[in-house]
């Protein structure tokens, strides 16, 4: 089973850059690229926290709903992690107020997908393979290449409805 | 224009300042469609050689469908749509209008939305006001005018908004402090601009050094096609050449010569009217392509740019 080559919706990571007219920069999750970049600034106009390892939790949300209260209008944030985790914090940031242009992303840390099963809309995480059986409901979903940002997501659809025991070949996702 | 214009009657014409009047429309077939606010209509003004085709924002309360109001600003400098507004046009004529666009809709995420008008700019926002009422949100009105010539409405917008409308009178001296006003805005503010080029520029530029994120900096400006140089063009697929004099457009030159080409705002913001260049040199009017496609050379919006040489060969 091939992923459709003319899906354009999966997202591309441009190398991140300060904001240089920010007022406040939020550097949020660890990694050598956020590292530098949080070193280039002076350290007054900087907010780091740190996390994302096991995803967006209740204690970093809340975290993080503290932090954005705080940054002004002309901020900027600046996340590394998984991709689930980055699209994450895009949302919460964007729910705090902030525009598309002003959350950066990094390369994501792992190929590892988030899957999000269009039949049970229930989340898989750390999906490598496809087909990959959802974690919610068990039917054998085929990995698109489609994104749904809204759920920081790649979408999955049943790949065997009409007979179940035709079982596709396992590819690694790229 | 095309099948969808609409017929209207002018039932009503106020002065609402010294060089603005405003017009009330009603359909004579039906009825209007509620609209969005920041829409606006391009209204047609048969006049010779060819009719006069200006773009207005209506102001009515979007949800009243009974009637359009639009407000016209004297501009003696025009090609003639707003003289003939102003001079020629009396209660229980008939115009044709299209349909509403809109190009200038509020962005409803906005934590706050912070309304810059000058002069006759003022009109899409008597659009907002009302859906910005009833939907609770918080919102601020700043109001540049000349009080001798513009600043119609502006003694009801004080008493309906009161502390959310703010005025400033140039010819009283009183001065936005754009700079203050757009540092002190907080997270999730997106502002609205529509008003004469160097406002909108003003804006831009503060609000870029400032560190604004630029979708949350809104603005309508629409040209107002400029008089230039004549030229020709070559149309490629036919073979023939059709001359633009430089009080006409390229758009309007076109039309004359029957060759349609698809247009929506006449004012170089909709982008509708694209059309490929083959070869040339351009001079963009427009706010609509980017700096690349610029560079590129190889697109124009025939509304308002014109050829910068003599010659354009266009793929039509
Ligand atoms: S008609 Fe809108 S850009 Fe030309």
């Amino acid at each position: 089973m091939q992923i459709d080559p003319r899906i354009k919706s999966r997202p591309l990571y441009d190398p991140v850059v300060i904001r240089s007219k920010a007022k406040k920069h939020l550097f949020i999750g660890a990694g050598a690229e956020l590292d530098a970049l949080y070193a280039s600034l002076p350290q007054e106009q900087c907010i780091r926290v740190a996390g994302g390892a096991d995803g967006l939790t209740e204690a970093l949300r809340a975290e993080l709903d503290k932090v954005f209260d705080t940054l002004p209008l002309a901020s900027a944030v600046y996340v590394c992690g998984s991709e689930g985790f980055m699209w994450d914090i895009r949302n919460l940031a964007l729910a705090a107020g902030l525009a598309d242009e002003q959350v950066q992303m990094c390369k994501p840390s792992t190929k590892e997908r988030r899957l999000f099963c269009t039949h049970c809309y229930e989340i898989t995480e750390g999906v490598t393979h496809s087909p990959q059986v959802c974690s919610a409901c068990g039917r054998l979903l085929l990995v698109r290449d489609h994104y749904s940002k809204l759920h920081g997501a790649y979408v999955g659809v049943q790949i065997n409805a009409e007979d179940p025991a035709d079982i596709p070949e396992t590819e690694e996702l790229v | 224009m095309s099948t969808d214009s609409i017929r209207v009657r002018v039932s009503g014409i106020e002065q609402v300042s010294p060089l603005i009047r405003e017009f009330t429309l009603e359909a004579i077939d039906g009825e209007f469609l509620a609209f969005s606010p920041g829409s606006h209509v391009v209204v047609e003004m048969p006049a010779e050689p060819r009719p006069h085709r200006n773009a207005y924002s209506l102001l009515s309360d979007p949800r009243d469908s009974g009637c359009y109001r639009i407000a016209v600003r004297l501009q003696e400098q025009s090609r003639g749509g707003s003289v003939y507004m102003h001079e020629s046009v009396k209660v229980g004529d008939e115009l044709t209008i299209t349909p509403p666009a809109n190009l200038f809709a509020p962005n409803w995420n906005a934590g706050k939305h912070l309304l810059l008008a000058g002069g006759v700019g003022i009109t899409p926002f008597m659009a907002y006001l009302p859906e910005l009422k009833r939907r609770g949100a918080d919102f601020e009105l700043h109001y540049l005018y000349r009080g001798s010539s513009t600043g119609a409405y502006r003694e009801q917008l004080k008493a309906e908004l009161g502390e959310q409308c703010f005025l400033y009178d140039s010819e009283a001296g009183e001065r936005c402090a754009l700079g203050e006003l757009l540092a002190e805005q907080p997270r999730g503010t997106h502002v609205y601009i529509c008003g004469p080029e160097e406002l909108i520029a003003g804006v831009r530029e503060v609000t870029e050094e400032l560190g604004w994120p630029a979708s949350h900096v809104h603005f309508e400006a629409f040209a107002a096609p400029q008089p230039g140089n004549p030229f020709e063009v070559e149309l490629s697929r036919s073979g023939r050449t059709v001359k633009v004099d430089g009080e006409t457009t390229l758009l309007e030159a076109l039309e004359d010569a029957e060759v349609d080409v698809p247009h929506l705002c006449r004012g170089g913001v909709c982008g509708q009217c694209v059309t490929r260049v083959l070869s040339g040199d351009i001079e963009h009017r427009d706010e609509f392509l980017s700096a690349a496609e610029r560079e590129q050379g190889d697109c124009i919006m025939p509304c308002v740019s014109r050829a910068s040489g003599k010659r354009l060969v266009i793929d039509l």
